[in-house]
Order: structure tokens, then C-alpha cells, then sequence
């Protein structure tokens, strides 16, 4: 509880937290009241109102709750007790009442938000019980009562908070443990499209930032997601949408590139009654997901579901149209906003000696899996078949193991990963089933290793030099530094070298004189809020935006960007509404707090675990490996969600 | 052997097993602990948050119905501060409740009354500011948003155990209200199971609000006659009137652990009140006596059933029940290769189950019980369903994962396939395997239309699953080659890990063809018609020339589709004479019909046990104790497998025979709160095909039947069959119920 009022201005306390001070550009907040407590930023808050009114929004945004007897009638009762003593009509009783009340919620509300909501209200009637008993001896109103100050208030949660798509977690997870799937899946599309691909393939941030793993382990939050999916597909269902398609706005957009960031753009402004018109220089929609992601872990059948998904709002998608610049400076007078979505598909190099693109067996990782998917998914092209070859692949991230596992899949010999650090930095850069599973399929890692030389015979590989590397660390407790240990180098032979360390933005599609401000390292820059671009109506989202990311971190921003758009549409300006201002602010402050002691649930419930296919099995086809959550899995772990809800809210 | 948790509760040493949490454990171990959400059959609702414990070491309050235990914590279920909390809730539950508890219906019965005395609330301690909320009326179904609690329970039940998913909670905190899901009003099957659970009086049944109170109700334990689910439940009566006549006021069931559907509770008033007539009663005396044949429905008791068959014996007339003759005869070829009398698969197996193949039946319409159980095993163990039937059903959607439409007439062919695909691994004898060998696949294929990538895509399905259920419907068992569709099925049922349920026509039809000697149905003149037609008609229902009693009005047994006996009571007193009197005056003498439940033929698998020692209740925890289950009965297995036959075409316009949902038969027909749609339903493509439009008085003919009924559209089919009902009596329900029509448009007068 930070409190400053009534002390002079050089005496305020600084909060320990990024609080919100500054609403936005042009608004101060005075006061921000949240799950954990309150902080007064002016001498001049209604402190009773202020608890009225967080408790009104309590009332408001049950939506999200309301679902037990403690919050629905207690919060409404905290709301009619504290009005009641704000316009000057409250009694000492109703003091006691909104005690006991307050108590009762704390210690047997259904989520978070019930048992949070009496925490900052308790705590004010604590602190400021002298204004309290003022308004109730005198049968006053409080001092700001009859005027207008503005609320701004925002529900969110850990996972929500974490998630860069800010999916509402808590309640597709709610919809699964009712066994109300379809519920579970419109949660799910409200801020994501692409549940089958994020039920599968996402890296889950959220889970680092689940509550339940201050009391046990973290929920299964990603394999949730596919239930919900899982039915409607299965069930022959046509599409769950959780909006009304808005009748027809007349504006037109142009979306470049049909991978998760252009998807979700076409799907959201589809919605808002938008024309949306997708170009897609490959022969096949979905982006790098369809053909990068291999089809063992992501089958395509799946991922066309959520493509369908996206069609169905009523998007047009044209595949097979490379955009240039002559087409953007086109589009600039045909559309009325174009989204770059291009993602990033040069791959790096690995900045070796003798780096030579002619070498027969320098392979970019982009082309091979370019190659390997399209003949797996479409049968367009032709098969990989690396019968007898030895494949060496330079990398350390998500790619870079799908070049692995996929060269296993084409029968290769030998199948070598270079990594510059340790597994742990591995693991900790993709997952710990990822890396364990392509160790099982056989894959050799070589790491504190450094590709230093490609050796040729007539333009044919033959062979690299690799450098051996040690960690030394700091002296100074600075970060450790990789030094070359001499004499430790050794040659592997091979016929492939796979770049996978990066990918880089292709953006020769900016027309050169719109003078379209970049980042230092080579991709589109915006202010990471709106995704607007330094050209008014040309916005970009995803990997082209942000460098080689997360599909998750794709559909994010381009969710985002798809509101700010709806916006720009019709009327020109670029705005966040409150709820998008609020959600940034939060997701400064962090909404998970790992040193929070739980209470009020059992631990030592163990965290399902979904059946992997057997390596054997899995190891020379595309079988998914994931085979996903039973039901009574899925049931099991979705109990365990503690529905970590909670409202924050500025006064301004 | 799975692994225990072994925790305690309150001191004493428990055990759970994987699945069961805080809360069932102590209900199995009679321990107490309150809750007002809660219901066994659904997931945990957990909005009341009554049942909260503590367990040591944990700080704060453990919500006891969603969670598991864990290794050797130990649980409190009454300190003094749950006591308080709960009290607490429990005033929250009061705020505002209205007070009226005098014109409630639920009063009496009322879980907040009960709840609110336990904990000694005197008063409404807390007040919030009231609002306006209208009473809906939907139907047969009345919502009071004032009354309710949000407890959910009717939400949970309507989804996972119904299926219809037709309401569903509008979040608002304290304006949370029940809601028509996805429309205006409330759009569903009319089970009325959420007026079974609702713990207030916020669900209530239209017809019965304000007409009794609970404590004024006698409660008849019985089992209901619609379908050959056999499902319990309750008549509860009331004298009406001066005159002290009884009637029943409603129908309420064992909600906690069991279902029912809309006919079962709203189709109850179907009880016989013509008076006794000596002279009727002479005259079908001598009828009987001068009969070739008694014909008789299957809905009628296992003692009925039984004295029939001692008729025949006694005076040589001949039995005539198509229906019950058809399942005989199915079961008799079943058992010729299965070794045994009875299928091995029950609603239990269908509930349990992760997959299922369900072909040849209608099933939400002609057994709904089933449905739920495919419901409850869709949504709780995510079970594959596959749903064979030449026509789609919509009210399935949400449960069935794969709909294979194979051509009418196809039943033998669609079989042989699924029977070749599940056997693929089978440890066949020399005989089936040649079967196998010899199956034309190509042409089964071509000609019943279920392709090859269909069948993989099953195989595929199944793939994770563990429990199977084969469900064999009617058009299989009214099939021309029925003898050899149930040899197919007793295969399947052999060889692989699928246990088999052949459904049952009526309430009875199990029943009846394990007790009587069944004749092949002729047409003949001197027939007496035993609640089915006849030249001299004996029965229950209207145009009798001797009235006898209801099935509500009768004691005695049925046999259901789980091969258990079943024993039901009279819920209403019939003032005439039985068929017993009957048989009494033509030499077969009994004092009471019941006395023959003891009597039925061991050879079927009946026991030797006296009616009044059957109990008709299900146990505390939810075991379905009713009856007893049959005997396995050994078989000689002498049945060889016939060659697929030429798969029969249905061509031009065909119609299915088949009931509009809550109509059964001739009860529910005359049921008032049931709504009677006698009319024949089919797509526009039906219609077009048909050369008839909405509203059209058709004439249908087939065989040598014609019928008259109005045509109407209905939006929810597809295809080019059309829907004929049964349930008004005027189609003959034991024949395959695909017919190929002729179909023509009357002009009005």
C-alpha cells in the first residue's frame, strides 16, 4: 500500500512496482487499485468511491466470474453496502457487514478475482476509516461522490497476462473442465484463431508464469487448448466464431503473407466487416507453420481446420502472388491499409571460411523444410530422400531441431547438430520434449561447438572443420564468454550443411522511396503498440516486425494490429482503446508474482503428461508425435486450474 | 492393480482410487460433508463452494468436490471455522431469496429449506438491492430467474448427460440468469431433467406447479414403459377430489445418478379410468376360448407374458407378437454362434465406453436412455462414436465423431464390412475366416455406399480407445437377413473386445422372447387382440370391447435392453378385470399375476424369485440394484455363417418409420402434456422429390398399408427420406422400418 495523500509532494513514497502513474500520453491516473493493494498517485481521491467503484467493476466484469455463491452475492453486497455509505447513508453496521462479507469471499470464493476483490477495499476501510465514519456520522456523501472521474478497469490473469496473444486462458480451460468445449474454443477465438496450431506447437510462455506452480507444477495450459478444437472438428461442426460478423464497412486491406500474423490480421478485420484480401507467394496458405513446422508435430489437416477457420469469416486468400513494390505502391491507392506479414524466410549464415552458396550441400534451412513440407503436406515437388547422406545442421533453436528430426525422417545416415552453447541453453531455447525426443530418434549433438571452415572438392562438400569452445566465466561477474580452445578442432565429414542459427526479413516489397524506418537488425520497425509502420496505413505484425519469434508472439501483435486497424479504417487515427492501454501497462507490472505463498489448494497434484508416440514408431514417418491429452487426462489437469482472475483499475 | 491413495478423513483411514476426489471418497465412507451444487452424474459444478474442508498443512480451505487427495494428508470436514464459512454461504444464499415458501413448489423438498435449518439461519442477515425478473415460460418448463441459485446443475446435466445443450448460464455476477442457449426460447428434447435437479423451485414443471405440495404425494416405485431402457422411477399420486379417485400429479427419478427422458416424466396420465363390465368381460372369455391366436403388443408384462404362453399351452391358440418374434429369432441365430442366450453389453458398458458403433437405430427417438448414455461417454471420456444410419440425425451431432450413411436396405452388406475391418487381427476359425475371404468388398462397398477410406477412419479413431460397444438397432433386427446379421454381430462380439447390445423394440420385447412360444403372425379372423389389433380387442386403450388396465396400473416385471429384470407397481388402481381373471375362467388359475414372477422360465435365465422380494430402488452411492440380472444361459453354437446376400436397392421415395421425439406409443399418444406430431417430416429435397409441399394432406402407400397424414418440412433433415410416426398406432412397428412409398397429394374437400 503505497499512500500519499495528505503528505507533502517531495515526502511521496515511490512505489515498489512500474505502476501505471501515467495513464497515457495525455491522462495521469490518481490512483491504481488492484488485487494486492492500492496506490494513490493525488492528494485527491475518493478513497470511499474509489472502493465503490472497484467493486462496481467487480459487478461489471463478472462475466468472467459470478460463478459461485461467495462472488456473486457477496460482491454485489460489498458494492450496495459501500454505495450506500458513500452517498451518505451508510451505517457502522454496514461497516461490520462488508467485513465479514469481504472475509467469507477471501476464503471461499470459486477464482481469484472473488477471493482478491475485498484485498485493496479491506485494506482502504482500513487506512482511511476516519473518511469512512466521517460519511457515516455525518450522513455525508463522499467528496468526490456526485462527480464524473473516470474508471478504467481490466480483468486479466498471469497466464492471460504472459500469453503474448493474451489468450483468456483461465476460461478455455474452464470450458474443458465443464466439458463445455465449444465454450472452450470461442474463449480461445476471441484474441487467437489458430487454437489447433497453439494447442500444439506453441512454446507456452504462460506456463512460465502459471500460480499453480508456486503450489506444485505449472497446468498443461497448451495441450488444453486443442480440445476445444479437437470437438469441433470432430463433430463435423461448421465453425465457432465469438463475434457477429459486422455488416460491411466498404474498406478494403491488403494482408501480405498467410502465415499466423496475416491470418489472425484477416480473421479480426474480416469480423469488423473489413474486405480483406490475403496474398500468399507460395503455392499453399498458413506460412511457415505449414512449411516449416513439420508435419509430425503439427499435422496439416489440423492447421488447415484453423485456415478454414479464418476463411469462413469470409477472408479471400490469393496464393501464388509474390508482392513487389510495384504492387504495394498499387495497393496504397486499392486498399485502404495494407498489413506486411512477410515473416522472415532468408536464413542466415553461419559466417564460416569458405561459405559459398554454389557448394553442392549448403542447404538453407528455409529450403529444405520449403521442400520437405510442400511434398509431405501437398505432394507438390519432390521428396527429400537423404538414403545414405550425412546431414549437419547449425543451429540451437525450434528450426533447427525440425531440420534435424526431418533429415531422420529421410532416412539419413548420420544426422550431427552444431550448437555453439550447452544443452541446458538448448532446452531452455526450445523445449525439454523437443530435445528429448530427437535424441531419442537419434540425432547427435555436438555442443560448445562452431562450424569454422567448409571444405569443398570441385564445389561439393565434403567436409567441416569444427572449432571446440569452452565457457569462461567473468571475473568481473559479467556475462561468460565462449573462447576457442585450441587444439580441440576436428573435421566431420558430411554432404549437407544446414544453416538454421537465424532467419532474416526478405523486405525488398518496400517501395525504397516510402523510406520505411527499419531496426537495427534488419526487420520493420513500429512503436510495438500499434504496429503501425513510419508510412501511415502500412502496418506490419509478426516475424517481419518483431525478427524470427514465437507464432504466438505473430498472432499477438497482429491481433493488436487488427483493432488499431478496425480503428484507423474509419477514422484515421491511431488509437489503443482502454482495455488495450491497460493490458500493456499490466503486462509492465507482471501480472505473476512467483513468491506468493498459495493458499487455499492441495498441492502435490502431478501435471499430466500427454503419450508420445514410441520412437520407433514415429521415427522414419510423419506420425503425430504428440498424441494430446486423453480425456480423463485432460479433465484431471484442467481441475487443477485455479481460475487466477483478478481486476486491476485506474482512476484518472 | 492400480494404485491407492491412502489419506484420511475426520480420522478415519480412507482410500481413493485414480478419479476420485475428497468428496466421493467420504460419501462412500458416509461421511458427511454439505454441499448445494453437487451431483454424482456430471462434473463438479463447484459454485457452491459448501463443501470446502481443511487438510493439515495446507493454509486456508480446500474445495473438497473437484479436488483429489493426495498421499496421507489428512482432511477435516467439521471444525468450527468450515462451520462458520458454510454458515456464512449459507446466508448468501438467503439474500433475497424470496420468502414465499408457502405457494413454492419445491417446498417440502426444497434443498435451501433444508440447508437453511441445518444451519440454523433465522433471519435474511444481508440485503442487496432487488431486481425485476420475469417468469419464463418454456413449455412444459417453467423458469423463476428469482428463485434460482446458479447452482449450474441443471447447465452440467442438460450438456453432458442429456446432450441437448440447450441452456446455458448468462454470466452477470448477481444478475447471472439460465438461458435458451443460442435462441429465443427454449429449443430441446423436453427431458425435463433440469427440473429433476434444480434444488429449488426455480425449474418447475408447468403442468404441476401449483397443483400439490410435496408432502401430500404418495411415491410408487416403478419402471417406465416408453422404451426398452426400463428406466426407474416414481409416480407420485394423490387423491383427487371428494370422490377420493387417484391420480398421478407428476413422475420424479433418482436424478442423482439416473436419467429420464421427457416421455417418462410428462407421459404418465395414460392410466385406463373405464369401469368394470361383467358383460365385456363374459364375452372376451368366450372370445379368448374360440380364438385361433391371441395377438399381443410387447408392452406388457414378464407375468402377462407368461400366462399367455400357459393360454396357449392350455387351449392350443396360437401367439402372435412380431416384434418380440423378430428379436427371438435375432437372438436365436446370435446365440448360435455366440454359445450363449444374452448380449454382453448394457447402457453401464455404453457409459463407460470410449468408442461405440451404433447402427440401425434412430437413438435419440427410439431408446433416449441410450442416448444419454452415448452422451455421457462422448463428453466424459471423449469417446468415438460412430453413428451408422442411411439418415443423419441432428439431435447426435454433438456426440457422434463419424456419421457412415450407408444405403437403405444395405444393413447385411455395411455389417460384413465393419465385422471385416474389426476382425482384421482376429484369431478366426477355419469357417470365418473363409466367410472373410470370400466377402466381395469391392461390390459391399460400391453398393452400401460406406467407402474404404470410411472404415480407416474408424480404425483410426479407435486407435487410443479401450472400451468398445457395438449397438445393434432395429433395422438390423427387422432385416430380411437378420439371421445372418446376428451371427455377424455375435462375430464381432467373440472375436474382439466389443461388447454387443442389441436394442429391444418396446419395454418389453427382451422379455416376451424369452417366455413365449411365438407364432408367425397370419391374418386370420378369429384373432383376439391383446393391447394390439384384433377381432375381439382386449386392452388398455380406447375401442376396447373389454378395457383392462394400464401398465401404470399393473404389478409385475419387464425385462430391459441390460437383460435385467425389472419389477413395476401399480401407481393408479384399475376397477375391472385382468387378463389373469381371463385365464382363470378358461382353466389357467393364479390368485395374483405376480405370483408367476417366480415361475419364469429358468431356461431364459429368470430366477426363482418371488416379486415382493425384488427391490426397485438404486443404491446410495448409485448402483442399480433394481430387479436382478438375468442368468447367462449356454447355447448350443451350431450357426454358420450364410454368404452375404445380394445387397436389396431402395429406389424412388422411401420412408422410415420412426417416432418424433417424446412419442412412443399409444400412452404417450394420449399423454396430454406431450405434444402429438403425427405428421409426416421430410427435407425439401424429399418434398420436391416427392412432387408434395409443406401443409399437403399425403396419402403413403407401401406393402399393402395406406396411410392419410399432413406433410411438413423439416429444416433439421436431410436427404430424400421422409419421417413416418408410429406412435398415433397406425403403422405396424414390428416391420423394417424402411419402406419404399408411393406417395401422393389428396386435393381438400
Amino acid at each position: 500500500m503505497v499512500n500519499n495523500v495528505n503528505k507533502p509532494h517531495d515526502e511521496w513514497q515511490e512505489s515498489a512496482y512500474n505502476l501505471p502513474a501515467q495513464y497515457d500520453s495525455h491522462r495521469d491516473s490518481k490512483a491504481f487499485i488492484g488485487w494486492d493493494g492500492v496506490s494513490l498517485f493525488s492528494e485527491d481521491v475518493d478513497v470511499i468511491r474509489l472502493a465503490m467503484e472497484y467493486a462496481a467493476q467487480y459487478q461489471e466484469y463478472s462475466e468472467a466470474c459470478g460463478r459461485c455463491a461467495p462472488g456473486r452475492w457477496g460482491g454485489r453486497i460489498l458494492y450496495d453496502q459501500l454505495d450506500k455509505i458513500a452517498r451518505g447513508e451508510g451505517s457502522v453496521s454496514d461497516l461490520n457487514h462488508l467485513k465479514e462479507i469481504g472475509k467469507s469471499m477471501q476464503i471461499t470464493s470459486k477464482c481469484e478475482i472473488g477471493k482478491t476483490v475485498p484485498n485493496p477495499i479491506l485494506d482502504l476501510m482500513h487506512h482511511f476509516e476516519d473518511e469512512f465514519m466521517a460519511c457515516i456520522n455525518e450522513q455525508k456523501p463522499s467528496k468526490h461522490y456526485n462527480e464524473s472521474v473516470g474508471y478504467i478497469a481490466k480483468i486479466t490473469a498471469p497466464c492471460t497476462d504472459a500469453c503474448p496473444a493474451h489468450v483468456d486462458i483461465p476460461a478455455y480451460i474452464e470450458g474443458v473442465r465443464d466439458l463445455r468445449f465449444d465454450d472452450s474454443l470461442l474463449a480461445t477465438r476471441q484474441t487467437m484463431p489458430l487454437a489447433h496450431v497453439c494447442g500444439r506447437v506453441c512454446p507456452h510462455p504462460c506456463e512460465e508464469a502459471c500460480r499453480r506452480t508456486n503450489l506444485d507444477e505449472p497446468i498443461s495450459i497448451m495441450a488444453l487448448k486443442r480440445l476445444g478444437a479437437d470437438w469441433e472438428t470432430d463433430h463435423g461442426y461448421g465453425f465457432f466464431h465469438p463475434m457477429e460478423k459486422k455488416p460491411s464497412t466498404g474498406k478494403k486491406v491488403a494482408v501480405i503473407g498467410a502465415g499466423p500474423a496475416g491470418l489472425t490480421t484477416a480473421y479480426y478485420l474480416a469480423a469488423e466487416g473489413v474486405e480483406v484480401d490475403v496474398y500468399e507467394e507460395l503455392p499453399v496458405l498458413g506460412g511457415e507453420v505449414a512449411v516449416g513446422v513439420p508435419e509430425y508435430r503439427m499435422p496439416i489437416g489440423k492447421y488447415n481446420q484453423d485456415i478454414e477457420c479464418v476463411r469462413d469469416m469470409g477472408v479471400n486468400f490469393l496464393v501464388n502472388r509474390k508482392i513487389t513494390a510495384e504492387d504495394m505502391r498499387k495497393f496504397e491507392s486499392d486498399y485502404d491499409a495494407t498489413m506486411v506479414a512477410t515473416g522472415t524466410r532468408i536464413s542466415k549464415k553461419v559466417y564460416c571460411d569458405n561459405e559459398r552458396f554454389e557448394i553442392k550441400g549448403y542447404w538453407s534451412a528455409i529450403e529444405m523444410l520449403d521442400q520437405i513440407n510442400l511434398w509431405d503436406k501437398y505432394g507438390i515437388g519432390e521428396a527429400v530422400d537423404l538414403t545414405g547422406k550425412t546431414v549437419v545442421c547449425v543451429g540451437g533453436g525450434f528450426t533447427s531441431m525440425d531440420v534435424v528430426r526431418c533429415a531422420i525422417r529421410a532416412n539419413a545416415k548420420k544426422v550431427y547438430m552444431i550448437y555453439r552453447r550447452d544443452e541446458k541453453t538448448i532446452i531452455r531455447n526450445t523445449t525439454y520434449e523437443e530435445y528429448h525426443e530427437a535424441v531419442e530418434e537419434g540425432v547427435e549433438f555436438l555442443f560448445h561447438s562452431a562450424v569454422a571452415r567448409m571444405n569443398d572438392d570441385e564445389n561439393v562438400l565434403k567436409s567441416l572443420l569444427v572449432d571446440k569452445f569452452e565457457l569462461v566465466p567473468d571475473p568481473n561477474g559479467g556475462r561468460a564468454e565462449l573462447v576457442k580452445v585450441e587444439g580441440e578442432s576436428y573435421v566431420i565429414e558430411t554432404d549437407f550443411l544446414i544453416p538454421a542459427v537465424s532467419q532474416a526479413a526478405d523486405l525488398k516489397l518496400l517501395p525504397e522511396e516510402w523510406e520505411i524506418e527499419k531496426t537495427s537488425w534488419g526487420t520493420i520497425k513500429t512503436n510495438g503498440k500499434d504496429y503501425m509502420t513510419s508510412r501511415t496505413g502500412i502496418f506490419a505484425s509478426g516475424d517481419c516486425e518483431y525478427g524470427p519469434m514465437t507464432i504466438v508472439n505473430a498472432v499477438g501483435q497482429a491481433k493488436r494490429a487488427s483493432s488499431v486497424m478496425s480503428r484507423y479504417l474509419q477514422n484515421g487515427e491511431i488509437t489503443l482503446t482502454d482495455d488495450e492501454i491497460m493490458e500493456d501497462h499490466l503486462r509492465k507490472l507482471h501480472v505473476y508474482n512467483k513468491k506468493e505463498k498459495i493458499k487455499g489448494w492441495l498441492p502435490g497434484l502431478p501435471r499430466e503428461h500427454s503419450e508420445i508416440l514410441g520412437v520407433d514408431i514415429r521415427k522414419d514417418n510423419n506420425k503425430e508425435v504428440n498424441l494430446g491429452f486423453t480425456q480423463e487426462q485432460a479433465l484431471s489437469e484442467a481441475e487443477r486450474c485455479m481460475r487466477c482472475y483478478y481486476i486491476a483499475m485506474v482512476a484518472i | 492393480m492400480e494404485k491407492l491413495i491412502n489419506f484420511k478423513i475426520d480420522g478415519i483411514s480412507v482410500e481413493a482410487k485414480k478419479g476420485e476426489t475428497i468428496l466421493t471418497v467420504a460419501r462412500k465412507n458416509g461421511i458427511y460433508i454439505p454441499t448445494m451444487c453437487y451431483i454424482s452424474k456430471t462434473t463438479p459444478c463447484a459454485s457452491c463452494r459448501m463443501c470446502v474442508v481443511e487438510a493439515t498443512g495446507v493454509e486456508g480451505f480446500v474445495l473438497s468436490c473437484n479436488t483429489p487427495p493426495t498421499e496421507g494428508i489428512e482432511i477435516k470436514t467439521n471444525t468450527k471455522e468450515l462451520e462458520n464459512e458454510r454458515t456464512n454461504i449459507m446466508k448468501l444464499y438467503d439474500v433475497n431469496h424470496p420468502l414465499e415458501c408457502g405457494v413454492c413448489d419445491k417446498s417440502g423438498e426444497c434443498d435451501l429449506q433444508n440447508k437453511t435449518l441445518e444451519f440454523g439461519i433465522s433471519a435474511q442477515n444481508f440485503s442487496a438491492r432487488d431486481q425485476s425478473r420475469k417468469i419464463e415460460n418454456w413449455g412444459l418448463i417453467n423458469y423463476d430467474p428469482s428463485l434460482c441459485i446458479l447452482c449450474e446443475k441443471c447447465v452440467h446435466v442438460c450438456n453432458e448427460v442429456i446432450g441437448d445443450d440447450a441452456i446455458e448460464v448468462k454470466f452477470g455476477g448477481y444478475s447471472s440468469t439460465i438461458i435458451p442457449k443460442n435462441s429465443e426460447t427454449l429449443d430441446c428434447t423436453f427431458c425435463g431433467e433440469c427440473i429433476a435437479v434444480c434444488p429449488v423451485g426455480a425449474l418447475v414443471s408447468s403442468d404441476f406447479k401449483y397443483s400439490a405440495n410435496a408432502w401430500e404425494l404418495s411415491r410408487v416405485p416403478a419402471t417406465c414403459v416408453h422404451c426398452s431402457a426400463g428406466c426407474s422411477l416414481e409416480y407420485e399420486t394423490r387423491h383427487a377430489g371428494i370422490d377420493g379417485d387417484t391420480s398421478i400429479y407428476r413422475v420424479k427419478n433418482n436424478f442423482e445418478f439416473a436419467s429420464l427422458c421427457g416421455a417418462g416424466r410428462f407421459g404418465f396420465d395414460f392410466d385406463n379410468r373405464d369401469k368394470s363390465d361383467e358383460a365385456a368381460f363374459h364375452k372376451a372369455i368366450e372370445a379368448v376360448k374360440s380364438a385361433k391366436a391371441i395377438r399381443f403388443s410387447s408392452m406388457i408384462t414378464n407375468e402377462e407374458t407368461h400366462i399367455l404362453q400357459l393360454l396357449k399351452e392350455k387351449l392350443g391358440v396360437k401367439l402372435f407378437n412380431e416384434d418380440a418374434r423378430k428379436y427371438q429369432e435375432f437372438m436365436k441365430s446370435y446365440s448360435s454362434i455366440s454359445g450363449k442366450k444374452h448380449h454382453s453389453g448394457s447402457l453401464d458398458a455404453v457409459k463407460l465406453s470410449d468408442a461405440a458403433i451404433v447402427i440401425g437405430t434412430k437413438v435419440a427417438t427410439d431408446n433416449p436412455a441410450l442416448r444419454y448414455a452415448l452422451t455421457t461417454a462422448s463428453k466424459h471420456n471423449g469417446a468415438k462414436i460412430i453413428y451408422a444410419h442411411p439418415i443423419e440425425d441432428a439431435l447426435m451431432q454433438n456426440t457422434v465423431t463419424q456419421f457412415m450413411k450407408y444405403e437403405v436396405g444395405t444393413e447385411e452388406g455395411v455389417l460384413a464390412l465393419l465385422a471385416n475391418a474389426l476382425l482384421k487381427d482376429a484369431d478366426l476359425g477355419e469357417d470365418e475366416k473363409a466367410f472373410f475371404d470370400a466377402l466381395d468388398l469391392g461390390y459391399l462397398e460400391a453398393e452400401s455406399n460406406i467407402g474404404h477410406e470410411e472404415i480407416s477412419e474408424m480404425i483410426k479413431s479407435f486407435s487410443r480407445t479401450k472400451n468398445h460397444v457395438l449397438i445393434i438397432g432395429n433395422d438390423l433386427i427387422a432385416h430380411e437377413r437378420a439371421l445372418n446379421i446376428a451371427k455377424l454381430a455375435a462375430l464381432i462380439e467373440k472375436y474382439s473386445d466389443f461388447s454387443l447390445v442389441i436394442v429391444p423394440n418396446e419395454v418389453n420385447t427382451l422379455g416376451v422372447s424369452l417366455i413365449a412360444d411365438l407364432d408367425k403372425d397370419e391374418d386370420s379372423i378369429d384373432v383376439v387382440g391383446y393391447n394390439a389389433k384384433g377381432n375381439f380387442l382386449i386392452s388398455s386403450l380406447k375401442f376396447a370391447n373389454l378395457s383392462v388396465g394400464a401398465l401404470n396400473q399393473q404389478e409385475g416385471t419387464f425385462v430391459n435392453i441390460d437383460n435385467r429384470v425389472l419389477p413395476t407397481n401399480v401407481a393408479v388402481k384399475f376397477d375391472g378385470y385382468t387378463l389373469s381373471d381371463i385365464a382363470a375362467a378358461c382353466g389357467v388359475k393364479s390368485e395374483n399375476t405376480i405370483d408367476y414372477t417366480a415361475k419364469l422360465t429358468p431356461n431364459s435365465g429368470f430366477k426363482n424369485i418371488d416379486f415382493d422380494s425384488l427391490s426397485n430402488f438404486l443404491s446410495p452411492l448409485g448402483e442399480d440394484i433394481r430387479g436382478y440380472l438375468l442368468d447367462e444361459v449356454v447355447c448350443e453354437m451350431n450357426g454358420k455363417l450364410e454368404e452375404v446376400s445380394d445387397l436389396p436397392e431402395f429406389n424412388g421415395t422411401v420412408i422410415y418409420n420412426s417416432n418424433p421425439v417424446l412419442q412412443f406409443n399409444g400412452y404417450t399418444n394420449i399423454s396430454k402434456q406431450l405434444e402429438k406430431d403425427n405428421t409426416l417430416r421430410g427435407s425439401a429435397q424429399f418434398a420436391t422429390a416427392a412432387k408434395i409441399s409443406d401443409g399437403d394432406r399425403v396419402e403413403i402407400r407401401f406393402d399393402t398399408q395406406m396411410i392419410l397424414r399432413e406433410f411438413n418440412l423439416d429444416n433439421t433433415l436431410k436427404g430424400t427420406i421422409a419421417l413416418n410416426p408410429m406412435f398415433d398406432n397406425v403403422t405396424d412397428a414390428s416391420r423394417y422400418k424402411f419402406e419404399k412409398s408411393k406417395i401422393m397429394r389428396v386435393s381438400h374437400e
